[in-house]
């Protein structure tokens, strides 16, 4: 069953040969753009400053950093606001997305324009529609009016603590399911009309058909719209910057947001980067957790 | 595969210190870079870097760059815009990466502090301080740090308490004055403006066109007895949570749960819903002039409004440009500096058509003559209120070096007592988050 | 209209494929009917937002405001019509030039970087060789990596390398996408090995069997990766603000900026500026559909 050893041998090198080859521009661009100047990020979260700002001459500092973050309460109160965002955001935003993606996927006449029409808010740049939901969302603004015409009193979608992050989480969705409904049409497109057929002359019903068939066959897109997703939304920040400023009373204030203002607004790199830093690891843990979950048993 | 990751860890090693190296030894080359360098009475041959807050050619900066050009021929200027919320990262990036570009940026008066400590601001005080007599005192002031001239103020501001005319006169209403005897208060305001809602159909009653800022409503906690918000040695001790603010920002907030003002309605909004016509009255920078003058609506203008019982305080303020310690052209970037903040009426004043509240007297004056303060009733009330406000009551912002957490920390719990937190719990929390904040600044 | 021509795809639900008798038919067409009442529903939900940013672009800058309240008819409905946000906007907001440099940097970029990601996600899935999943790993890590956390360091990097104010520097970074390479990756392993390996018997090189092979089994991937690319350079915006200082070659979301300064806001410039800038995308998606073809490489084998 197995090559003779050194015909398997070279075959190896030339693989290994080959895949360098493959690999090398994609991966030198990632490394050197993205994980080296990380690292440089990593790095500094050992240091401090001496002074204040970007031209201090940085000391070590080992993990005193990390020991002011996780000893301010409301760092730790923007870590677990961040992880349950993330619990609600993203099973509704694929859920919706996969929805609607099996709807754009029927044979509908228009459905090339109806696909672009759900494709749309995530193409308009994040500083123009959130600057466009900050108006419809005011108390006296066009959705509140919707609301008023059908019964329900105005609400403070953006000024109450209980209400301001489902609404970010509104506006979130309304940009991000489009956008995941694409690779999720990709995959829809790509499962074979026999296994349709077979389910048909078996009678199974349409639901079923897509627990039992659909679903499993959709493994590989669903990894990777879960991972992207995941990510999207961890590093998510322009809309509650926008819309709210964290607020009410922090109630929209999620990690990447507090590493942005840290390092941007506050000018404090080395706790920017920490606050950056565990952000990724905790990123890191739940991505890890979704590909074993849906790994593919070979 | 080993080797080309053992390949890549290397790379990435020597980059990773060549970024640090960036990062560190800021000290020593800022020092060499304040060598000696004066105002040169003859230009020299140059080319400066600046980047600033306004458009080219909408808010005609091009304009005043080919005045400057035009009168030093020998000095090219390449201006820059950048959007102002976006100024300090870009700042970040490119004064620290100590190449010298900028020369000359745009500093949120504010700021300067900050900034000065940061080590992104060359000390003007032997070349320029004394230059400064031909501008407003307040605007020196807030363009300087702890007795040095970091920076030249080119504009100044002030707040003004519009009001719709015609609301006013339908609930029959009298117009708030222009006469610092007379000045509204308050909660004379807040009645009034309860008033126009119930009877003169007024959608808001009172907007602030610079909601939960600091800059907007320092004057409420100034006047009702609460202090600028610190205290102690280079104002590191937060006071914002005392009585005085306390009381202050009880009534802030009430006027929110009163429904008086609008819960939810940013700066970026507030101008065009007065101009929209259903509102009572606006306090709004004088920047708001112009636009009225523009619209439709029957306005005036009057007087800040003060604390029942208290001292009026009105906010000032607004940008200078600074200078860049790594700039190679530092004598040419003066003569610009000083063109534009000092020369004759300032020449940013005067080539951008006064477009804005001149730190400089002589272009306060030009400024206050322009159609849009002459043109009419309500004009002329504003200019009125400008002037005055800018003479007698201004009020800087706190100068400390840790003004950018001060102005956020403080600026959410403004934002979280119009949205109905208990404004003592409010103040009580940005208090302990702004001594935390402070910490690094011991 | 969108994918005539090609072999009609039909859809994850779709219960039978020629249903026999006339009654079936019957409940057939209902059933599309109804399904596309619902999916212009979702469509009109999702589109609205965009729809009122787009009728406010059509006003006088200050009617957006003040029509919000109360609402009506002219909430929606422009009661002065006017293109001038437009003129203003390629005129003295001069979006034209920015628009082509983004349109330069995006096509650049998803070109560049396909061509890095199609061989990188090909070795990824089908060579075998040791280490392959710690460098897929790397790649996993590298998109996680927010790029405001790089952002400063990376740009000062750039600016001793002579590379600000480049295109080249508004390029580089945004050509190694992991995210792409991921994607196309999932989508590899869907292919049967068998093609590679009845190939590879033929003495087909790999490139051969990428080129030949992977790559036109995978259309609607590479249009997927490739938007994906595009779509991130093309919102990009902290990153040409640090680097980008020479207007004639900054790029179109930070014009968006030009419509507002510290003290005035003007929304129709604002809401069609940033219509502008979602329209490129929007027709792409709507114009490569068509290539959105049923995969018949997968028939039988998982």
């Amino acid at each position: 069953m197995h090559p003779t050893v050194p015909v398997r041998h070279s075959l190896t090198r030339r693989q290994l040969r080959t895949a360098v080859l493959f690999l090398a521009p994609a991966v030198a661009a990632i490394v050197l753009l993205r994980l080296v100047p990380f690292l440089g990020a990593a790095w500094s979260t050992l240091f401090e400053r001496a002074g204040v700002g970007l031209l201090a001459e940085e000391r070590f500092a080992g993990f005193d950093n990390y020991v002011t973050l996780f000893g301010d309460p409301l760092f730790l109160n923007t870590l677990v606001r961040t992880i349950v965002f993330n619990l609600v955001i993203n099973p509704v935003q694929i859920a919706l997305a996969m929805a609607i993606a099996v709807l754009m996927t029927r044979r509908i006449p228009g459905r090339g324009i109806w696909r672009t029409a759900v494709f749309i808010p995530c193409t308009i740049p994040l500083v123009g529609s959130s600057i466009a939901w900050g108006v419809a969302l005011r108390g006296d603004g066009p959705v509140n009016g919707i609301l008023s015409a059908l019964g329900i009193g105005p609400q403070p979608f953006l000024t109450s603590p209980t209400q301001a992050l489902p609404s970010i989480i509104l506006v979130a969705s309304w940009v991000g399911i489009g956008y995941w409904m694409l690779f999720l049409i990709g995959g829809l497109n790509d499962i074979n009309n026999e296994v349709y057929e077979a389910a048909s002359i078996d009678g199974a019903s349409g639901w079923r058909t897509f627990w039992s068939i659909t679903l499993p066959l959709m493994k590989r897109p669903l990894l990777f719209v879960l991972v992207a997703d995941t990510v999207a939304n961890f590093v998510l920040f322009v809309p509650p910057q926008l819309l709210t400023n964290g607020g009410p009373e922090e109630s929209t204030t999620l990690l990447m947001f507090d590493a942005y203002r840290r390092t941007y607004t506050y000018s404090q790199p080395n706790l920017g980067a920490t606050s950056t830093l565990v952000l990724t690891l905790i990123m890191l843990l739940i991505v890890a957790i979704q590909f074993r979950l849906l790994r593919e048993r070979d | 595969m080993r080797r080309l990751s053992t390949i890549g860890l290397a790379a990435g090693m020597s980059v990773a210190l060549l970024l640090s190296a960036c990062g560190g030894g800021g000290e020593s080359a800022s020092s060499d870079a304040s060598q000696a360098w004066t105002v040169p009475t003859s230009d020299p041959t140059a080319s400066i870097n600046v980047v600033g807050i306004l458009d080219p050619k909408t808010d005609g900066m091009d304009n005043v760059v080919a005045a400057f050009e035009k009168e030093h021929p020998t000095i090219k200027v390449n201006y820059q815009h950048v959007p102002f919320d976006n100024l300090n990262s870009v700042l970040d990036s490119r004064i620290t990466a100590k190449t010298g570009d900028p020369d000359v940026f745009w500093v949120d008066q504010p700021r300067v502090p900050a900034l000065a400590t940061r080590g992104y601001l060359e000390d003007l005080t032997s070349q320029l301080s004394d230059k400064t007599s031909g501008l407003q005192e307040a605007t020196v002031t807030s363009s300087s740090f702890d007795k040095k001239l970091y920076s030249l103020p080119i504009s100044n501001s002030t707040q003004i308490l519009f009001y719709n005319k015609d609301l006013l006169d339908k609930a029959g209403v009298a117009a708030p004055s222009v006469d610092d005897a007379s000045r509204i208060t308050w909660q004379q305001l807040k009645s009034d403006a309860k008033s126009v809602q119930d009877k003169g159909g007024a959608q808001h009653g009172l907007l602030f066109g610079q909601p939960n800022r600091y800059y907007q409503l320092e004057p409420l906690p100034v006047s009702a007895g609460g202090g600028i918000g610190a205290s102690g040695e280079g104002n590191l001790t937060p006071e914002i949570n005392n009585e005085g603010w306390v009381k202050a920002m009880t009534y802030y907030g009430s006027l929110f749960s009163d429904k008086v003002t609008p819960r939810g309605i940013p700066a970026e909004q507030s101008d065009a819903t007065f101009l929209a016509g259903k509102t009572a009255y606006m306090v709004e920078g004088n920047w708001m002039v112009g636009k009225l003058a523009d619209s439709k609506l029957n306005w005036g203008a009057a007087l800040n409004p003060v604390w029942e019982g208290g001292e009026p305080a009105s906010p000032n303020g607004s940008w200078s440009v600074g200078m860049n310690p790594f700039s190679k052209n530092k004598e040419a970037a003066a003569i610009f500096m000083k063109w534009l903040a000092i020369d004759g009426e300032s020449g940013y004043a005067k080539y951008r058509s006064y477009a804005e509240l001149p730190a400089n007297i002589e272009g306060l004056k030009s400024y206050l003559a322009s159609s849009a303060f002459t043109g009419s009733e309500g004009g002329k009330q504003a200019a009125q209120v400008v002037k005055h406000e800018t003479e007698n009551t201004s009020v800087g912002r706190v100068s400390t070096v840790g003004y950018i957490e001060f102005e956020d920390i403080v600026g959410r719990a403004f934002s979280d007592i119009a949205n109905g937190t208990d404004p003592k719990k409010a103040l009580d929390s940005a208090q302990s988050q702004l001594v935390t904040a402070w910490k690094q600044y011991e | 209209m969108t994918t005539t021509g090609l072999k009609s795809p039909i859809g994850a639900m779709a219960p039978s494929v020629v249903p026999p008798s006339g009654r079936i038919d019957i409940q057939h067409k209902l059933m599309i009917g109804l399904l596309t009442v619902l999916a212009i529903g979702v469509a009109a939900t999702f589109t609205l937002p965009a729809l009122w940013m787009l009728l406010g672009s059509l006003r006088p800058g200050s009617q957006v405001i003040e029509s919000v309240s109360p609402l009506s008819w002219h909430t929606l409905i422009p009661n002065t019509w006017t293109l001038e946000n437009y003129t203003t906007l390629f005129g003295e907001l001069r979006f034209g030039t920015s628009m082509a440099n983004s349109l330069l940097v995006a096509f650049a970029s998803v070109i560049i970087g396909l061509a890095l990601s199609v061989p990188a996600a090909y070795a990824l899935t089908v060579l075998h060789f040791r280490g392959r999943e710690f460098v897929f790993s790397l790649l996993v890590i590298g998109f996680m990596i927010p790029f405001e956390a790089i952002a400063i360091p990376l740009a000062q990097l750039f600016t001793d390398w002579g590379l600000n104010n480049s295109y080249v520097g508004l390029i580089l970074p945004g050509i190694g996408n992991g995210l792409a390479i991921f994607n196309m990756r999932q989508f590899f392993q869907g292919i049967p090995v068998s093609l590679r390996e009845a190939a590879v018997i033929d003495g087909a090189s790999d490139l051969r069997i990428m080129t030949r092979i992977y790559v036109p089994l995978s259309v609607t991937t590479l249009i997927n990766s490739g938007l994906l690319i595009f779509l991130a350079q093309w919102s990009s915006y902290l990153w040409p603000l640090l680097i980008i200082s020479d207007e004639a070659k900054q790029v179109a979301p930070i014009a968006i900026a030009r419509t507002y300064t510290d003290t005035s806001f003007n929304f129709g410039q604002m809401f069609g500026g940033a219509l502008l800038i979602s329209i490129v995308p929007a027709v792409l998606l709507f114009l490569l559909q068509r290539f959105f073809a049923q995969s018949i490489a997968t028939s039988g084998e998982k």
